[in-house]
């Protein structure tokens, strides 16, 4: 089945041209954009929101990425790897952002404030909360290529190897960034795991 | 190895080996792992030394805290073969600082799920479609038999966009050409059905005037000049690549108008075909002299299959 059969409607309302519906790609057949999104643009949204921490800058992210791909797009060659070049995209986009911009406050934390200040919460849940948002927050702060490198080792099952060619280094560079991270939040962990 | 020895070692190892000893510089397998850990975690992962944890960690000279702890983020991670990850966890047991660090790892590891799935409900909710993303048109295509082969027919909210014969030009590069004209493609046969049922008549004799907008987004201001001209030659007539020219008001740009009905996106529609050489020959034609033939005799102008000059059968004026 060819890639560009993909985003068929299914709703051919009996014209006499079902057999086109399969058309065959033809001689240099490849997939066009809109195919692309439809197969990975779930997965890379996730891993926008999984980077930004909240839905605005998620949104912004995914957006600029898909900007950027569809303005290369002619560039890439027809057997490229488009999951990992979409991957690619995203994370430099991030990286890149978070370089110019430094961070904002993630959603939650404001969401939280909000919440302590204005309701009574059961304590438990107050604390699982607090919890989710410190971590959200040691996240944010490890440097942003450490938490590329995490979220794709831990969250889209990427080896070191594709991690590496995503972020355009080397496999032992992209292993560290992995290690990095998880040590730097063992360390952001230790007071809490000692009480 | 007694004091001594070991910082003569470390200073060979150093690189400042003054006091050169072949005895004393005997790298071990292990040794470059002791100097660089970093070496240690990439190697487990790469299998350039036996990943026997447990073996490892019998070399006296090695302190097997390092290896387990260098180890853990691919325990935690599911990356380590049974037999080390059952080292790692013996190694745990007995030994209360290497415990805590992986309890520190899990922990963090659970707490990063918990995050995740916070963002997943996030994406789960609401993905900005490519169009919203873009903020350009889209085209939904679809398929069509013809007299003259199969075609690919897309239209955009303002009209039709594409009409493109599939004899010489593949669905794909019919595709890829309107994302490069700035869509976003999908393929929505039922979209098409006006079109097609007025080509369906234009085909059967039935219909001499199509009765659709059309959308020349991503043409170039000259092509959507000459085109917009071309579509004003009426059912039957012909006119030549000079006359289009004079009609845009570049007389001398005839070899350009030429080019420009090449560029046609939306043939039979837009009628390049009615456009031929000064001569009377027939001319070129995007989808092949043979398609141009075609559709020329069901407007009633007639070529032979030897392409003579059609000038004395219709008396046009030049």
């Amino acid at each position: 089945m060819s890639e560009l059969a993909l985003p068929s409607d299914n709703m051919a309302l009996g014209t006499s041209v079902p057999k086109h519906a399969s058309k065959p790609v033809g001689k240099s057949g490849g997939v066009v954009f809109t195919s692309m999104i439809e197969r990975f643009g779930d997965e890379i949204y996730r891993f926008a929101c999984q980077l930004t921490g909240n839905g605005v800058d998620a949104d912004d992210l995914y957006q600029e990425t898909l900007l950027k791909a569809f303005r290369a797009f002619d560039r890439l060659a027809a057997d490229a790897n488009h999951r990992a070049w979409l991957y690619r995209i995203c994370s430099n986009t991030f990286i890149s952002d978070r370089r110019k911009h430094g961070r904002v406050a993630p959603m939650s934390d404001v969401l939280a404030e909000t919440l302590t200040a204005s309701s009574p919460d059961p304590a438990g849940a107050l604390d699982a909360r607090d919890l989710l948002r410190d971590v959200e927050r040691f996240v944010d702060d490890l440097p942003p290529k450490q938490r590329v490198a995490l979220v794709l080792r831990k969250h889209h099952e990427y080896g070191y190897a594709d991690i590496a060619g995503i972020l355009n280094s080397s496999e032992a560079a992209a292993r560290a960034n992995v290690h990095e991270a998880l040590s730097k939040l063992r360390g952001a962990f230790a007071h809490r795991l000692e009480v | 190895m007694g004091q001594h020895d070991l910082s003569r070692r470390n200073s060979a190892l150093n690189g400042s080996a003054s006091d050169f000893d072949p005895d004393v510089y005997r790298i071990s397998p292990l040794d470059q792992f002791m100097t660089n850990p970093d070496a240690l975690h990439s190697s487990i992962s790469q299998g350039t030394i036996p990943s026997n944890l447990a073996e490892l960690a019998t070399d006296p000279e090695t302190d097997p805290c390092d290896i387990a702890e260098a180890a853990m983020p691919d325990l935690v991670f599911g990356d380590l073969a049974q037999t080390d990850a059952e080292w790692v966890r013996d190694h745990t047991v007995t030994c209360n600082y290497c415990a805590n660090i992986l309890i520190g790892l899990e922990h963090v590891c659970s707490s990063l799920d918990e995050c995740a799935d916070a963002a997943d409900q996030r994406a789960a909710t609401r993905r900005p479609s490519a169009t919203e993303c873009l903020g350009i048109p889209e085209a939904r295509y679809g398929f069509m038999e013809t007299p003259v082969g199969d075609v690919l027919i897309a239209t955009s909210d303002d009209g039709v966009v594409e009409v493109s014969y599939l004899e010489n030009s593949d669905t794909y590069e019919s595709l890829r050409d309107l994302e490069r004209r700035g869509y976003l493609v999908y393929e929505r046969q039922h979209e098409v059905r006006p079109v097609v049922d007025q080509l369906s008549e234009y085909f059967a004799l039935q219909r001499n005037r199509f009765d659709l907008p059309i959308d020349l987004g991503g043409v170039s201001d000259f092509t959507r000049s000459v085109l917009l001209a071309t579509n004003h030659i009426p059912y039957g007539k012909v006119r030549t690549y000079g006359e289009v020219a004079r009609a845009i008001g570049k007389p001398k740009a005839s070899r350009a108008v030429g080019n420009a009905l090449g560029r046609n996106p939306i043939p039979v529609i837009i009628p390049c075909h009615r456009v031929i050489l000064t001569s009377g020959a027939m001319g070129w034609y995007t989808g092949g002299p043979e398609i141009k033939r075609i559709l020329l005799d069901i407007e009633g102008v007639h070529y032979g299959a030897r392409q003579r000059t059609a000038q004395q059968t219709l008396g046009f004026e030049l």
